[in-house]
C-alpha cells in the first residue's frame, strides 16, 4: 500500500499523468463533494435556520419567553395593532364579546367575496339581474359566494350594534374614549350605507323598491329636497335636488345602479376604512381596551370646587 | 381557557406582601399563591407529548380547510357557460363565389372566401405574426398587414415580413342543401417545416 | 347565606311560569301558523330571528356581570378597609399574579378561534340558506308589501307617525347626533370600565329605552306590517283585500271639536300646535328631570304607600352629586335628544294607533 502511494507521489510529483491518478483524483473530489453535501444537508433538517427563513421572519418562533411572546406582535405588521400585553381579564370574551373584531373580520370577508363577485357582475340595468343568475347557477360556487357575502352583511349589522350595545353596558364611551365613540358612531352610519347601496345592487324588486322608498324619504328633505319644507320656495325641482344629486336622475334607472355600485364597491369602503384606521389607532392611544377596570366608588368621586 | 392566565405569573410585580392575600368576592383558585412573590419565572410549563397531535390536527384541518378555499377561489374563475357569438356559421353555396379573394364576409365573421381552380377554402383573417387583421391589396393580389408588414400571397401563404407561417385555415363541409358551414373553432395549420394541414379532408372544399 | 338563594330560586320559578304563560298565550292568539312560519323563515328576516335570541342573551351576560359588580362594590362600600386592599375586580388576582398577558398567545388565539366559529357559521349559513332574488325590477309594478330592508325597517315604520322628512331625514339626523353627544352629556365618572347598573342606572337606562325602541320599531316592520302596511297581529293571515277605515284626525280638529271652532282655521292652527309641541317638550324636559333625580327603586316600595312617595318625591343623594357635576350645557343638551327622540317617538306612536291622532301641529309649510 506505501509502495503504491509512494509511486503515485513519484508520479504526482514529476507530473506524470496517469490514467489512474486521474481516475483517484476524481474520485476523491467526488468524495470530497459527497461529505460537503452531507454536512450541508443537515443544515436543512432544521428549516427555521436557514437564511430563506430567517429573511422573512425576523423574529425566532420559539415564543415562550415574554421577549419572543412580545416580539410576536411587535414585529409583524398584522399583528402589531394589538399591544404586546393587555389587562389580564380582557382575555376573555365574556367582557368584550368579541364584537369589535369579529366586526372587522367580517369586513375583510365581505371584501373579499365583494371583490370576487366584482368579477361577474355589470352594473348595467340590462345586465346587473343577469349576472345575478349567472353566478348562482354557471359559476362554480358563484351561489355560496353570494350567499355569503349578503349573510356577512347581515352578521355585520347585527355585531355592530352588539358592539355598540357592549360599549355602552361597560362605560367604554367616557373620558378619554368620546371621540372614538364618535367615530364608531360614523362608521355604523357607513356600515348601513353600505348594505344600502348594496341592496340596489341584483336590480330585483326587492332592492328597487326598497331603494325607492329610501331615497323618495330623500326628496322630502328640509331646504334640499323638492318636496319638504321649504324646498318649493328655493326653487328646488325633481331635476335639481338633493334626491337628483343622490340617484344622477330624477328616476331609480341605470345612472342609480352605477352610482350605487361605485358607492358600494370603492366610495364607501375607502372612507370606512379610513374611519377604521382612526378608530384603531384610537384605541391604542386612549388605553387599549377599557377593562375589566377595577371599580370605583362614590365616594370617590370628584365634587366640583363651587358647590 | 381560565387556567392558562391565571397560572402565568410573570417577571416578578413590584407587590410588597403585605400581610395575607385576600381573597376576592367571588371563586376562589384551588392554588391559593404563597404570600412571597416566587424567585423564578417560569411562563410556559414543559408539554405532555399527546398535545403535539392534538396539534398536528388542528394545523393539518387550517391547512386543508384553506387549500379547499384556494381550489374553489381558482375554480371560480372559469364559468361552465359563456355567452360568446358562435364559432359555426353558413356562408352560402360554392356557386356564389368567383375565382380569387371574396371580403364579403371579413366584417362579421373575420373570414376570407379564396377560390381556386381545384379547391374552395376559407382563411381565417388573423395574421401569424402577433393576431392583427391584415388587409387584402387587390390591385397587388396580396394580403398585407399593417402592424408589421406580413405579406402573404392570393391564397394566404407568407412571403415576407415576420410571418411565421401562413394564414390558418378554417374548418368547411358542406350541409345537406350543399352550403358551406365553416367552424373557426377548428383551425388548419401548416408551420413551417412540418406537417401541411391544409390538404386535410376538412381543409378545403373540392371543386 | 341562605335566604339569597331561597330568594333567587324562587324568583327564578315566577320568571318561568311568567314565560311560560305568555308564551301559552301567544300561541293560543295564533290563528295562521303557516303565516307565521313564512315570515319567520323568509331568508332575509333570519337576521331578525337571530337577533331576538341573541339580543336578550347579550343584555342577560352584561346584566349578569354587572349584578356581579354591584356586589363587589357593596362590599366594599360597607368595609372600607376592604376598599384599601381590594384589587377592585370580580375576577380573581392575587400579589403576584401578573396584572398583564402577553397578547401572543393568549388573546391572539382568543381570536383565531372567534374567527374559526364566525367562518364555519357563515359556511353553514350559506351552504343551507339563499340569499333572496326577486323578479326583475319593474317600475311599474310595487310589491306588496314594499319593505326595506331590516335594518332600516325602524325608519319605515317611523313613516307612519311622522311624515317623510321627519322620518326619513330629520329623525335619522337627531340619531345620530344624539347618539354622538352621549359620551359628552354623561358627566358620571363611574362605571368607565366596567358593567355596572347600580352606578349608571340613568345612562344604561336611556340607552336602553332607546335601543329597545329601535328593536321593537324593527319587529313591528317586520312581523306586524303586512299588505298596505296594515297592522296584522302574528299569527293572523296576510290578507291583501283588507281595507281599513282610518279615521285619522288632526289634534286641532279635535280640540276645535269641543267648542273652540277658531282652531280649524290658520294661524290658530299654527299657534295652537306649537303650543302643543312647546308644553310638551316642558312636560317632557320635567319628566326626565323627576327620572333622573331618582335614587334606587326597590320593589319593596309598591307595598309601602309611604315608601313609594318618598321615592317619588325626594331626589336620591347620589343623583344629587351627579346633577351638580353636569353643566347647563350638558343638562339642556341632553334633554333636548331625549324629548325628541326616547319621549316623543312612544308618545306619536301611542297617540297615532290608539287615538288615530295624525298631526299635532299643523302649519303651511310643515305638519308634525
Amino acid at each position: 500500500m506505501d509502495e503504491a502511494k509512494d509511486q503515485k507521489e513519484t508520479k504526482q510529483l514529476t507530473g506524470e499523468k496517469t490514467e489512474v491518478g486521474l481516475v483517484e483524483r476524481a474520485k476523491e473530489t467526488a468524495g470530497a463533494l459527497k461529505e460537503r453535501a452531507v454536512e450541508e444537508a443537515k443544515t436543512y433538517k432544521d428549516p427555521q435556520q436557514t437564511q430563506v427563513w430567517k429573511s422573512i421572519f425576523r423574529v425566532s418562533h420559539e415564543r415562550s419567553d415574554p421577549r419572543n411572546r412580545s416580539l410576536a406582535i411587535l414585529s409583524n405588521v398584522f399583528l402589531h395593532l394589538h399591544p404586546a400585553k393587555i389587562n389580564r381579564d380582557a382575555v376573555r370574551y365574556q367582557y368584550t364579546w368579541g364584537m369589535g373584531g369579529i366586526t372587522f373580520y367580517l369586513f375583510i370577508v365581505l371584501t373579499f367575496t365583494g371583490v370576487l363577485l366584482m368579477f361577474y357582475y355589470h352594473p348595467s340595468k340590462i345586465l346587473a339581474f343577469r349576472d345575478i343568475l349567472y353566478l348562482e347557477h354557471d359559476v362554480p360556487f358563484g351561489k355560496l359566494l353570494r350567499n355569503m357575502h349578503r349573510w356577512a352583511a347581515h352578521l355585520m349589522v347585527i355585531t355592530t350594534w352588539l358592539h355598540m350595545f357592549r360599549v355602552v353596558l361597560t362605560g367604554s364611551y367616557k373620558r378619554p374614549r368620546e371621540f372614538n365613540w364618535c367615530v364608531g358612531v360614523v362608521l355604523l352610519v357607513l356600515t348601513l350605507l353600505l348594505s344600502f347601496t348594496g341592496y340596489l345592487l341584483p336590480d330585483d324588486q326587492l332592492g328597487f323598491w326598497a331603494v325607492t322608498v329610501g331615497t323618495n324619504m330623500a326628496r322630502a328633505t328640509p331646504l334640499l329636497g323638492h318636496e319638504g319644507p321649504f324646498g318649493a320656495q328655493l326653487g328646488l325641482t325633481p331635476y335639481n335636488d338633493v334626491r337628483f344629486g343622490l340617484l344622477g336622475g330624477s328616476i331609480v334607472d341605470a345612472n342609480a345602479l352605477l352610482r350605487a355600485y361605485i358607492w358600494h364597491c370603492i366610495g364607501i369602503p375607502l372612507v370606512a376604512s379610513i374611519f377604521m384606521a382612526v378608530h384603531f389607532w384610537r384605541i391604542r392611544k386612549d388605553g387599549g381596551i377599557s377593562g375589566p377596570a377595577p371599580v370605583m366608588l362614590e365616594s370617590e368621586m370628584k365634587v366640583p370646587k363651587k358647590k | 381557557m381560565d387556567s392558562g392566565p391565571n397560572k402565568e405569573t410573570s417577571v416578578a410585580v413590584a407587590e410588597s406582601p403585605a400581610g395575607p392575600p385576600v381573597p376576592p368576592a367571588g371563586k376562589v383558585p384551588a392554588k391559593a399563591v404563597a404570600a412571597k412573590p416566587p424567585a423564578v419565572v417560569v411562563e410556559s410549563t414543559p408539554e405532555p407529548p399527546v398535545n403535539k397531535m392534538r396539534r398536528r390536527i388542528v394545523w393539518y384541518s387550517i391547512a386543508g380547510f384553506l387549500t379547499t378555499c384556494f381550489l374553489m377561489f381558482v375554480r371560480f374563475f372559469l364559468p361552465r357557460a359563456i355567452f360568446e357569438p358562435s364559432s359555426t356559421f353558413k356562408i352560402g353555396f360554392p356557386g356564389d363565389y368567383a375565382l380569387g379573394v371574396d371580403t364579403k364576409y371579413q366584417q362579421m365573421y373575420r373570414i376570407w372566401v379564396d377560390k381556386t381552380s381545384d379547391r374552395l377554402f376559407v382563411v381565417y383573417a388573423r395574421c401569424t405574426h402577433l393576431g392583427c387583421t391584415p388587409d387584402w391589396k387587390a390591385s397587388e393580389n396580396k394580403f398585407k398587414c399593417p402592424c408589421h408588414g406580413s405579406g402573404y400571397d392570393s391564397e394566404a401563404i407568407n412571403f415576407e415580413g415576420p410571418a411565421p407561417r401562413p394564414m390558418d385555415r378554417a374548418h368547411v363541409e358542406l350541409d345537406a342543401e350543399g352550403q358551406i358551414v365553416v367552424d373557426t373553432s377548428r383551425l388548419y395549420k401548416w408551420p413551417k417545416g412540418e406537417k401541411n394541414e391544409f390538404n386535410d379532408p376538412g381543409a378545403y372544399i373540392p371543386i | 347565606m341562605e335566604n339569597p338563594k331561597a330568594h333567587s330560586r324562587r324568583n327564578k320559578l315566577i320568571a318561568l311560569i311568567v314565560a311560560v304563560v305568555l308564551i301559552g298565550l301567544f300561541a293560543y292568539s295564533v290563528q295562521d301558523w303557516h303565516q307565521l312560519w313564512k315570515i319567520v323563515s323568509a331568508p332575509d328576516n333570519v337576521p331578525i330571528v337571530a337577533m331576538l335570541f341573541l339580543v336578550p342573551f347579550f343584555t342577560w351576560l352584561g346584566i349578569k356581570q354587572a349584578i356581579q359588580n354591584d356586589h363587589l362594590i357593596g362590599d366594599l362600600e360597607t368595609d372600607p378597609k376592604l376598599a384599601k386592599t381590594h384589587h377592585r375586580k370580580v375576577e380573581p388576582w392575587r400579589p403576584g399574579w401578573a396584572k398583564e398577558l402577553h397578547v401572543w398567545p393568549y388573546l391572539v388565539r382568543i381570536e383565531f378561534l372567534a374567527a374559526v366559529i364566525v367562518t364555519v357559521i357563515l359556511y353553514v349559513w350559506s351552504i343551507t340558506l339563499n340569499a333572496p332574488l326577486e323578479e326583475p325590477s319593474n317600475p311599474n309594478l310595487t310589491m306588496n308589501p314594499s319593505k326595506a330592508p331590516w335594518y332600516f325597517l325602524g325608519l319605515q315604520e317611523m313613516l307612519v307617525y311622522f311624515d317623510p322628512w321627519i322620518a326619513g331625514v330629520v329623525m335619522p339626523s337627531i340619531i345620530m347626533i344624539g347618539l354622538m353627544v352621549f359620551p359628552y352629556v354623561d358627566s358620571n365618572p363611574l362605571g368607565n370600565g366596567y358593567y355596572t347598573i347600580k352606578q349608571r342606572r340613568f345612562a344604561v337606562g336611556m340607552f336602553g329605552w332607546g335601543f329597545l325602541m329601535w328593536i321593537s320599531l324593527i319587529f313591528i316592520g317586520t312581523f306586524i306590517r303586512g299588505p298596505g302596511w296594515i297592522w296584522f297581529w302574528p299569527g293572523q293571515t296576510w290578507d291583501h283585500n283588507t281595507v281599513v277605515f282610518d279615521r285619522n284626525r288632526d289634534l286641532n280638529e279635535i280640540v276645535a271639536g269641543w267648542g273652540l271652532t277658531f282652531l280649524n282655521s290658520q294661524p290658530w292652527k299654527a299657534i295652537f300646535g306649537a303650543i302643543v309641541v312647546g308644553t310638551f317638550y316642558i312636560v317632557g324636559g320635567l319628566f326626565f328631570h323627576w327620572l333622573m333625580m331618582r335614587g334606587p327603586f326597590r320593589l319593596r316600595y309598591l307595598r309601602s304607600s309611604s315608601e313609594l312617595r318618598q321615592w317619588a318625591t325626594t331626589p336620591g343623594q347620589f343623583e344629587r352629586k351627579l346633577l351638580a357635576n353636569t353643566s347647563l350645557l350638558q343638562y339642556l343638551t341632553f334633554q333636548f335628544f331625549a324629548v325628541s327622540v326616547l319621549l316623543a317617538m312612544p308618545v306619536k306612536l301611542f297617540l297615532r294607533l290608539v287615538f288615530t291622532i295624525k298631526y299635532v301641529w299643523v302649519t303651511p309649510w310643515f305638519n308634525i
